[in-house]
């Protein structure tokens, strides 16, 4: 099937598969199209149909509360072709920038569940044939057992890969995490598609890092600094990871985050900041690398960077209320320009 | 419909945005360090209330994919593909009025 898209200027044209996501089909072809979750959340996909007919996929989707069925809009990330389409989408798109790696569809298969702490399990998963990512990407994932695709962060960062790993946060009453955590899920067939997002890491950057995450939203920080202490960027610059999680119990990976804080003591530091219950003296004893506060995750890192925030670039990560308050916080307090903001909400 | 009461001017702190309906039409007010403003209330991108948006000095920020704009002349600013319309104000014994002799839009598609 054909599509043809409008947009605010170029106009395209791509092929998309029976059953293909427009969003996905138009990616794939090398069309920057615009989307944040991927998973029918934000709403940032919306498009109209002009010509032809689609088919809306999940109408629960809560991105569906952005979309106006008068003017025939819908989520690109949703919906599939019945026919050659002709869209329209509101907004400027150009063609994926060289030396983006393009999204593709893979197959997977889970290779490890591990504990992490009570409702964080990280998943290893071997792909089919090596793919390239750039730091802090995401890709959808599912399962013939659950409908639709999550969006999980790649956790580590090795490249090309045929092995991701996912940090994945148990949601209450969840489709996919309750499906996972529900039995030892090794070996299971999973159906990806990416890389996706654009709150990455590249090595060119001159900035100082910041990167700030509640719970699972460490997972991309983690690739972000794995692949920045990789190519040298704390020899010249500095960084600031802040973990909020509620209390002592929802930390995980501490020992990767004492890595980071050994690995340039003066120039990367790592603050976790617990919102229900302040540290005790007992954790701030037993890990002196890393810096312990209580509050907010954006309170606290607003406290710690005073006079810091030259040449920042900021990344976020997490649930979206978090995202937002910290977005305000840089804006109105740290007064960074949003070029200087990259973030995931994890919706 | 012109000029119309929208709120007292106590009715929004400093730096906050308010959105109040006059009529069938809904008007978000800016109080940005004492000056009022006025504009359609939603964001001009993807229709975002744009009362979840921040203030900072001249600078209004869209809280969804943070476009900016100059909140005096809905310039825009930076990343911002679209001006910010805005209604004439004025400010009569701490009362907030707007010229609603027709309600802005925005061409979304
Ligand atoms: C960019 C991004 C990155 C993320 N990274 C991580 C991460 O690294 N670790 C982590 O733990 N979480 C991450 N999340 C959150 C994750 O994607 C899930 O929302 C979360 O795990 C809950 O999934 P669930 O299926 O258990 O919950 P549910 O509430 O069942 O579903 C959550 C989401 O799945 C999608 N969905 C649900 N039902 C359908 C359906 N019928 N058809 C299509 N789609 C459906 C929707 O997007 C929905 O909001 C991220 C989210 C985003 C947007
Ligand atoms: S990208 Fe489609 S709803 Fe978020
Ligand atoms: S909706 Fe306001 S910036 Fe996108």
């Amino acid at each position: 099937m054909r599509i043809s898209v409008r947009t605010r200027g170029e106009s395209f044209e791509f092929d998309c598969a029976e059953g293909e996501k427009i969003l996905h089909a138009g990616l794939r072809a090398g069309i920057a199209l615009p989307y944040e979750c991927g998973s029918g959340t934000c709403g940032t996909c919306k498009a109209e149909v002009g010509r032809g007919e689609i088919d809306e996929g999940w109408l629960e989707a809560p991105g569906r509360a952005y979309v106006n069925p008068e003017r025939s809009e819908f989520l690109m990330c949703q919906a599939t072709a019945r026919g050659d389409c002709a869209i329209g989408v509101h907004a400027r798109v150009a063609r994926l920038a060289d030396g983006i790696p393009a999204p593709e569809a893979v197959a997977g298969r889970i290779a490890r569940v591990e504990g992490l702490t009570r409702g964080v399990r990280r998943v290893a998963v071997a792909l089919d044939r090596p793919v390239s990512f750039d730091a802090g990407q995401f890709m959808l994932v599912g399962t013939a057992a659950v409908a639709g695709r999550r969006a999980y962060s790649m956790a580590d960062y090795r490249l090309p890969t045929d092995r991701l790993a996912f940090v994945v946060k148990q949601v209450p009453e969840g489709g996919f995490t309750d499906w996972l955590f529900a039995e030892d899920r090794t070996g299971s067939e999973l159906d990806l598609f990416g890389p996706l997002g654009v709150a990455t890491y590249v090595p060119s950057l001159p900035n100082n890092l910041v990167c700030i995450a509640g719970g699972s939203g460490l997972a991309p920080m983690l690739s972000i600094l794995d692949h920045a202490i990789e190519t040298g960027h704390f020899e010249a610059r500095h960084g600031d990871l802040f973990f909020g999680v509620r209390a002592e119990r929802d930390i995980y990976l501490l020992d990767r985050l004492e890595a980071y804080a050994g690995h340039e003591p003066e120039r990367l530091r790592v603050t976790v900041v617990l919102s229900d219950v302040a540290p005790t003296a007992e954790l701030a004893a037993a890990h002196p690398q890393l810096r312990f506060d209580a509050g907010f995750v954006h309170e606290a890192a607003m406290r710690h960077m005073t006079g810091r925030w030259k040449s920042a670039m900021a990344y976020l990560a997490g649930p979206p209320p978090m995202v937002d308050a910290t977005l305000r916080a840089l804006v109105t307090e740290a007064r960074l320009t949003p070029s200087a903001i990259r973030y995931d909400k994890f919706s | 419909m012109s000029w119309r009461r929208v709120c007292a001017t106590d009715d929004v702190d400093e730096d906050e945005l308010r959105e109040f309906k006059v009529g069938d039409i809904t008007v978000l007010v800016a109080n940005a360090g004492g000056e009022f403003f006025a504009y359609p209330p939603f964001c001009p991108h993807q229709e975002t209330p744009l009362s979840l948006g921040m203030i900072d000095g001249d600078t209004l920020t869209c809280i969804k994919h943070l476009w900016q704009w100059n909140l005096k002349t809905g310039e825009t600013r930076e990343n911002a593909e679209s001006p910010l319309l805005l209604y004439e104000v004025k400010v009569e014994e701490g009362e907030v009025l707007v010229n609603l002799e027709k309600e802005l839009r925005y061409g979304y598609q």
